[in-house]
């Protein structure tokens, strides 16, 4: 089975033969998570005083319980999501493969082979840039296959983005 | 060596596509000129605008072959320039559609091979049907000379200097030295075949999506309707339902029918000597599509429940660079038009060249597997029969309907036995097997060499239930192949099977 629970939080298993990837990310991404989280919510809660302010004759009841609603949703989210995700997300790249591993409630594990990388991007949002954090994306061959790893810090992005970039030109393998 | 148009006949043929493409504002158009007191002046000038337009496009498109080289010119104001060389040629699609066989034309499609939807292709629209065959052929007939004398090798020097175009087109086709030996021919359409076509999923679909639009335009028929609708009444309702139900599978399974026939007629499946597989099919479209062995990454061969039950099955090609047919389409292509099932098999066979991968023995995934498909069968529908019986007990729903809610849930644990049966996967020593479902059964058979990646995804379910999803990444086809639900103790060493640079994350290296 999938043994206690902190197992099935973390996604490690007694019977999994391969380990965890090595490294994990920025301690700030926690505050890059929680800040998206926020932003995500302004639409839903602007939504509501939109509601509240326009129409006087709305039945109030049920738009108090909503709004309590959110807010209890949402500060459980901000609490539990990025911890929860920070624990899991890792990531490795050796000199055969890169190997990540991303999620919180439904978690995933990717490997792909440093002969099918067919590019390497590093992009910085608005937010990310702001923490001096990073995303490296690869891309292999096929469009289930792109890797991400989220809230790197900005120098390790680059040192992954330069390691990769050295590997795949010394490996001019085919990226079918 | 100079540049040729495209045939004469398409000033024929562009117009009219353009008038169709221009239909809905051509009507604005005419309505809004009825309505006011406009001269009928502006109509005509409307009409020979899109004229034009349509045979500029004759006028600004030109080609050359030459010296290896395939040329094409486009465009009056954005000009466009393609060239290729004949040896990346990979794929040569010649399409008919009812205008251009009505006129002898054919369009022919150049493919080379890459899968990036921003590569240009080089698209002739139109040449003249014994043309465009030659062409084919002759483009063709080259990767196969290359690959049977070897490359770089004196014989196809001569070739790069043999205009296709010549003024006898017939001479080209079958030069002495380009007889490309016997096509094998793997499969024909048998009209039988027809009979399969109800029992498809996407027959159904299509039968019911042609029958929706149709019944928007019922209005003129309405009268009669209704006195149809009296006379049911008076039968009462157990026998103008079945009557209802009769008329229904009967249009039904006519619209899938046509559709079918409309696609597979004159079906042929055929392998050339150079390394390519050749299909032709269609009955008002005719389509000829070739793809090439080496990018074949796999197979997919799909028994959907009713043609199961018929013991039937299809079968499609998963490759990479495939361009045969459109959006949805593109990197898998037809090889067998739903057919009986050992036609199916056979053809798979001779396609993969290694069996192995159709006949191995699946693993089977365990009563975990098995627990999460009753759970996934039964939980929705019995949430369905308890909201539809809540309704009903509050007076909002009439009780046919609450009755009607119960049946998937009768159908339930069947579905579910059904498709954990099917639930399996397989490595043989070339291939990767994966099959599941029960309403879209699919067996999936990839080149162990086209897998690009490996994703494992587990939900906070599957985490506790013990099992995970991995997805078989690949450049060919869906891109990603699901096994659905291995027990963990299984997933890590097919991880390491898959994808063998990652035994150096196991947890004892």
């Amino acid at each position: 089975m999938g043994g206690g629970l902190l197992d099935q939080v973390t996604g490690v298993s007694s019977f999994a033969l391969l380990r965890p990837p090595a490294h994990q990310v920025s301690p700030r991404a926690r505050l890059l998570w929680r800040i998206e989280a926020v932003l995500g919510i302004v639409p839903v809660v602007a939504a509501q005083v939109v509601w509240w302010l326009a129409d006087p004759a709305s039945p109030r009841p049920i738009q108090v319980w909503l709004a309590v609603a959110t807010v209890v949703i949402e500060t459980a989210y901000l609490l539990i999501m990025p911890l929860w995700r920070y624990r899991v997300h890792r990531w490795e790249v050796t000199d055969e493969a890169v190997y990540t591993q991303t999620g919180w409630f439904t978690q995933e594990r990717r490997i792909a082979p440093i002969t099918r990388i067919q590019t390497v991007d590093l992009t910085r949002g608005p937010v990310s840039g702001l923490l001096g954090l990073a995303t490296v994306r690869v891309t292999t061959a096929s469009s289930a296959g792109p890797l991400r790893i989220h809230g790197l810090t900005h120098e390790q992005a680059l040192e992954i983005v330069e390691s990769l970039t050295a590997l795949t030109i010394a490996d001019p393998g085919d990226a079918t | 060596m100079p540049f040729r148009r495209l045939d004469a006949r398409m000033l024929l043929v562009h117009p009219v596509q353009e008038a169709i493409r221009f239909l809905p504002a051509l009507f604005g158009l005419f309505l809004t000129g009825r309505g006011g007191g406009r001269s009928p002046w502006w109509d005509v000038g409307a009409l020979v605008v899109i004229v034009v337009w349509g045979m500029s496009r004759w006028f600004t498109t030109r080609y050359r072959i030459s010296g290896g080289q395939i040329e094409l010119r486009t465009g009056l104001i954005f000009r466009k320039v393609i060239a290729t060389p004949a040896d990346r040629v990979r794929t040569v699609d010649v399409t008919a559609p009812i205008w251009h066989r009505l006129l002898g034309l054919a369009r022919v499609d150049i493919g080379t091979g890459s899968s990036r939807a921003t590569d240009d292709r080089i698209q002739l629209d139109a040449l003249a049907a014994p043309v465009a065959r030659a062409l084919r052929a002759e483009l063709l007939h080259r990767r196969g000379l290359e690959v049977a004398i070897g490359a770089g090798s004196a014989g196809s020097s001569d070739l790069a200097a043999d205009p296709v175009m010549g003024s006898d087109p017939r001479v080209v086709g079958d030069g002495p030295s380009m007889s490309s030996g016997p096509e094998q021919v793997l499969v024909t359409f048998d009209p039988k075949w027809i009979v399969y076509a109800p029992l498809t999923t996407s027959g159904l679909l299509t039968a019911l999506t042609i029958w929706g639009f149709a019944t928007q335009y019922l209005g003129n028929v309405v009268p009669q309707i209704e006195s149809a609708v009296g006379q049911l009444a008076a039968w009462g309702v157990v026998v103008s339902a079945v009557v209802l139900l009769g008329l229904g599978l009967v249009a039904i399974a006519t619209l899938a029918i046509t559709a079918y026939v409309l696609s597979f007629w004159g079906f042929r499946l055929t392998r050339h000597r150079g390394g390519t597989l050749h299909v032709t099919r269609g009955l008002l479209t005719t389509r000829s599509t070739s793809l090439e062995e080496a990018r074949i990454r796999g197979i997919e061969l799909g028994e959907p429940l009713g043609l199961r039950w018929a013991k039937a099955s299809r079968l499609h090609a998963v490759g990479t660079g495939l361009r045969s047919g459109d959006g949805m389409e593109s990197g898998r292509a037809w090889l067998v038009p739903p057919a009986p099932r050992r036609v199916v098999t056979e053809v798979a066979r001779l396609v993969l060249q290694d069996a192995t991968g159709l006949d191995a023995p699946l693993v089977a995934h365990g009563p975990a597997a098995r627990r999460r498909r009753y759970v996934r069968a039964i939980v929705p529908a019995a949430l369905l029969a308890g909201l539809v019986t809540l309704a009903w007990w509050l007076g909002r729903a009439p009780a046919v309907v609450t009755i009607a809610a119960y049946l998937p849930l009768l159908v339930a644990p069947a579905l579910a036995h059904d498709r954990y049966a099917a639930l399996g996967h397989a490595l043989t020593p070339t291939h990767v097997v994966a099959r599941s479902g029960s309403i879209e059964r699919r067996r999936d058979v990839i080149e162990g060499a086209g897998v690009v990646g490996v994703v494992t995804r587990a939900t906070f379910f599957q985490r506790r239930a013990g099992v995970r999803t991995v997805v078989v990444a690949t450049a060919a086809g869906r891109q990603g192949y699901p096994i659905l639900d291995v027990p963990v103790e299984l997933t890590d060493s097919l991880v390491v099977d898959l994808v063998p640079q990652a035994s150096a994350f196991l947890a004892d290296a």
